[in-house]
């Protein structure tokens, strides 16, 4: 029996616990690629590196954000993974491609990090020699970003919020989350976690996010971030 | 219709919570019944029972209207009201009328008078030393319970509560604790279930349950587990 690297990595994460600075490792366990970054940045969270495997992935990072341009900022855009196979022939980004020239990195894979609708942050992966991503192993880059979005955004709101303990509002939430789930088709965790991080989003108590579900003034949609491919 | 009397209703009353007793019954769904006895052979409005969780709190686990504005009015009263004072007095209060001393609990007279519910008659959950919680009974009406309600209300609130302390002699004396506890987590399924009914359906939280309840009735399943299935998606209604 083949052991299959995919399981392999996607086990890690999910044992990595609450350590975030190891987010990046699995990504370069069963993918062509020299070094994996995680980092947060878009409309909900601060721009940072989370994890980077090496110093060239915290550099191709510090990059993008420096020049506000880059595969990771497109790839959050439009929520789809951006590949660029050789940046020898390729002129993408005025200021980005020939800064990463420089650097000895001949591709870069971003993947998108959301959750539901909103914005986590992005993965890239590098890797020094010329190359792309088959189908399948974009496919399961992206159910592992899916995996590391939960990680960052459950991290994020634990941080930020303070639980509310009235026993009337925890049922109002968990009728909420029922609510949720039928909705975007989720387990009543992530249902759960989509509220939260709504709450945290807009900055109000959960309790009134989830009367404003109840009374029919918030839908969500499909959860379906990881559903998509783009070839 | 068949004419039945008050008396012979109150028979089949204890007969089907006696029945209700059996091993391997649900606390939960034994709570349930009781509330909606009370509010069919009594001359009440509306019925919850409250339990006290882990915490020493009083939580509401089971009610005859699934309104959200009747819990909350509840849960207030578990704070701060006639519902918390029978629990912690160990005995019957009775407040024929909310809206004379209403500084005496200030946010459940309120809440409760703007919902139409101006009397209360709380009953202690229990038996001998121990207390598990109370059984509230409300009325829109203004004035003190019947006579004969109040006996029938103490007897059903009786039945239940020796019924729950029964199983606990008989096993070990952490099994209730784990059971009562459990019945109050089942509540957190039950109201997702109660989510994803009126979600599917469009329906109100209250009459979301109604349906879930006339599910498990009809299939002879316990609340929880009609829930719990709800919430995972292995069954549709």
């Amino acid at each position: 029996m083949t052991v299959d690297p995919f399981r392999t990595a996607s086990e890690a994460l999910s044992e990595s616990g609450g350590n975030l600075t190891e987010l990046a490792r699995p990504f370069v366990r069963f993918l062509p690629v020299t070094g994996a970054s995680v980092s947060t940045f878009g409309s909900l969270l601060s721009a940072e590196t989370i994890s980077a495997t090496d110093a060239r992935a915290q550099r191709v990072d510090e990059l993008q954000f420096d020049l506000g341009e880059g595969p990771c900022w497109d790839a959050l855009a439009t929520r789809a993974p951006v590949l660029e196979p050789d940046f020898a022939t390729s002129a993408s980004w005025p200021a980005f491609t020939p800064a990463i020239r420089q650097e000895d990195v001949a591709a870069i894979f971003a993947f998108p990090l959301m959750f539901g609708p909103l914005e986590i942050g992005a993965v890239d992966l590098y890797s020094s020699t010329p190359g792309t991503l088959t189908a399948r192993q974009q496919k399961q880059a992206l159910v592992l970003s899916a995996v590391v979005s939960r990680i960052l955004l459950r991290h994020a709101i634990s941080e930020a919020t303070t639980p509310e303990t009235t026993t009337f509002s925890r049922r109002l939430i968990h009728q909420a989350t029922g609510m949720v789930l039928a909705q975007v088709g989720s387990t009543a965790d992530d249902a759960y976690l989509l509220i939260q991080a709504r709450a945290f989003a807009d900055d109000r108590p959960m309790r009134e996010v989830a009367e404003d579900i109840i009374n029919r003034r918030i839908r969500f949609g499909d959860l379906s971030e990881t559903d998509e491919v783009t070839p | 219709m068949i004419e039945t009397t008050h008396t012979e209703q109150l028979f089949d009353a204890f007969a089907t919570l006696a029945d209700t007793l059996v091993v391997g019954y649900d606390v939960l769904d034994l709570l349930q019944s009781l509330v909606e006895y009370c509010h069919d052979l009594l001359d009440v409005d509306s019925a919850g029972i409250l339990l006290m969780n882990e915490t020493g709190d009083l939580e509401v686990v089971a009610s005859t209207s699934e309104a959200n504005t009747l819990v909350e009015i509840m849960q207030l009263d578990a704070n701060a009201g006639p519902c918390l004072e029978s629990f912690t007095t160990r005995t019957v209060v009775s407040v024929p009328d909310i809206d004379v001393d209403v500084d005496r609990w200030p946010d459940f007279s309120r809440t409760a008078s703007a919902q139409g519910i101006h009397s209360v008659y709380a009953i202690p959950l229990r038996l001998r030393e121990t207390t598990i919680g109370t059984l509230n009974l409300m009325r829109n009406e203004r004035g003190e319970l019947g006579r004969h309600d109040i006996r029938a209300a103490q007897a059903l609130a009786d039945v239940a509560t020796i019924g729950i302390l029964q199983e606990r002699t008989i096993r070990d004396a952490s099994t209730i604790r784990d059971q009562l506890q459990q019945a109050l987590s089942s509540r957190i399924v039950i109201e997702q279930a109660k989510g994803v009914i009126a979600e599917t359906h469009q329906l109100s939280m209250d009459a979301a349950f109604e349906r879930i309840r006339g599910h498990a009735r009809a299939q002879q399943m316990s609340l929880s587990v009609v829930a719990r299935q709800l919430v995972a998606g292995e069954l549709r209604l």
